[in-house]
């Protein structure tokens, strides 16, 4: 399960460039990345849905939390070390303050006492560390099992993974390493239950849906250094696309003036 | 002379909240519906779905300018598409947007919607972002709050939500791709085929929240 992001991930960097017409131009991968969803979804409903849902059955919300809690507290650790390599010491000093609240306090991370302490979560990635030296825009990559990612956000997440101090630190047998992404990935994906039903029902064709709203929502949050880039390149069209171009404001333009731009009339 | 400034000086506090119902704020205007549309939910008993949803819609489309939020999704080929088309598609995109909304509501019923006090503004004070961020109940600490912004312009009937975005992404944009491939494939017609497919779709599953 470790080795096999990685493999997709090296198959998704040779394939770069050699892609035909896509619909947005940040997913030159769409072939391949529509085929890893595709076995994903299938998976995700024969497998990984009804386990989450068996599990918001059977378990009580505390006991959700407590795994959840657990889960980010690693997290937050994985967080301190991507401040240091981000140069951010403020969220840095903050992330080690989480950790070691959480860790004591907290009962190894099952309760977050530092949320309502006010300290942050920031659950900085590898991924936001390249961002933040410069790596800001990233092709789409759908990760097998994992799910909507990036190029850079997955190798990212391959090195992460593959590092993995947590294995041998913490859980030591590599059977209880297993255990334990198992359950990671069991109250990942029971958090995600509503978002997921959510795209169910919304999209025509969930796969562009979820790539379009994770790239922004992924520009958003890497976006606080560059502005410009971020929004640009979220959707084809979004930056020249003059909405009231589209539509007249209201269909009683002496009410808002002030919306018509003379301008912007060029034709595009 | 104290008296008199102290006069002035009442009349004028008192007179604020009268000025600014006279042009409510785009942060009112949200903080309200807000309000409004999660009582409505809260008394959702698992029977009255279809009853909600009913009084859920009446309440929405009025705040909603849908024809903008269509046009926007759709992006450049709305200047493609007939009259006709554009109101067809504005019809189906509606039933869609508040189908979805009434269900992620409900889902999130149980949520503290907190308005943030100052909105961005745009354009000359025609265009507002108004902030918010829903705290989930029951999922513990450590969930971040959820940022909803709603983007709104202002109309000679007051603002009209045409955009809404969580954390950062736009549930209108996000659309745009797919409609777009749809256009390009199968044209306008298409388009609005395969919006009413997915409404047909969506009512046949039932009240299914």
């Amino acid at each position: 399960m470790k080795a096999m992001p990685i493999v997709m991930l090296c198959a998704a960097l040779l394939a770069t460039g050699c892609a035909t017409h896509p619909s947005n131009p940040q997913d030159p991968l769409e072939p391949m990345n529509r085929s890893i969803y595709n076995f994903n979804d299938k998976l995700d409903r024969a497998v990984a849905q009804p386990v989450a849902r068996a599990y918001r059955q059977v378990t009580p919300q505390p006991a959700r939390t407590g795994v959840s809690n657990f889960f980010d507290n690693l997290l937050d650790a994985y967080s301190l070390a991507n401040d240091i390599l981000s140069a951010q010491p403020v969220k840095a000093m903050n992330d080690l303050m989480r950790v070691a609240v959480n860790t004591t306090f907290g009962v190894f991370g099952l309760v977050d006492f530092a949320t309502p302490m006010g300290l942050k979560s920031n659950k900085t990635s590898l991924g936001d560390t390249l961002a933040r030296w410069g790596w800001k825009d990233s092709h789409y990559l759908v990760l097998p099992i994992l799910g909507p990612s990036t190029v850079r956000d997955g190798l990212g997440t391959a090195t992460t993974l593959y590092i993995g101090p947590e294995r041998r630190i913490l859980f030591k047998a590599p059977a209880t390493a297993n255990v334990a992404d198992g359950v990671q990935l069991v109250s990942r994906r029971e958090r995600l239950l509503d978002v997921s039903d959510a795209i169910d029902e919304a999209a025509i064709d969930p796969y562009s849906y979820t790539r379009d709203a994770y790239l922004q929502l992924r520009a958003a949050q890497i976006g606080g250094a560059s502005q410009a880039s971020a929004p640009a390149s979220q959707t084809p069209n979004a930056d020249d696309l003059d909405i009231d171009q589209l539509v007249t404001p209201d269909a009683a333009p002496s009410t808002a003036p002030s919306n018509v731009k003379p301008d912007a009339s060029a034709p595009h | 002379m104290k008296k008199l400034l102290f006069t002035l000086l009442s009349l004028l506090i008192l007179a604020t909240p009268v000025l600014a119902r006279a042009d409510a704020s785009p942060v009112d205007f949200v903080r309200e519906n807000s309000k409004q549309v999660l009582d409505v939910l809260k008394t959702e008993n698992g029977r009255n779905t279809r009853k909600i949803r009913d009084q859920i819609e009446t309440m929405v489309i009025p705040k909603f300018d849908f024809k903008r939020m269509t046009a926007f999704a759709v992006g450049k080929n709305w200047r493609v598409a007939t009259p006709g088309q554009q109101d067809e598609l504005t019809n189906q995109f509606q039933t869609l947007l508040i189908r979805v909304y009434a269900s992620t509501m409900t889902r999130y019923r149980n949520a503290q919607i907190d308005v943030k006090p100052n909105a961005v503004l745009n354009n000359n004070g025609a265009e507002a972002t108004v902030r918010t961020e829903v705290t989930l109940p029951n999922s513990g600490n450590s969930q971040k709050p959820i940022s909803v912004d709603y983007t709104l312009y202002k109309t000679s009937q007051g603002w009209r939500v045409y955009n809404v975005s969580v954390e950062g992404a736009s549930l209108v944009t996000a659309y745009r791709s797919q409609f777009d491939t749809e256009v390009r494939t199968n044209g306008v017609d298409g388009l609005i085929k395969s919006l009413k497919d997915k409404n047909a779709k969506l009512a046949s599953q039932g009240s299914g929240a």
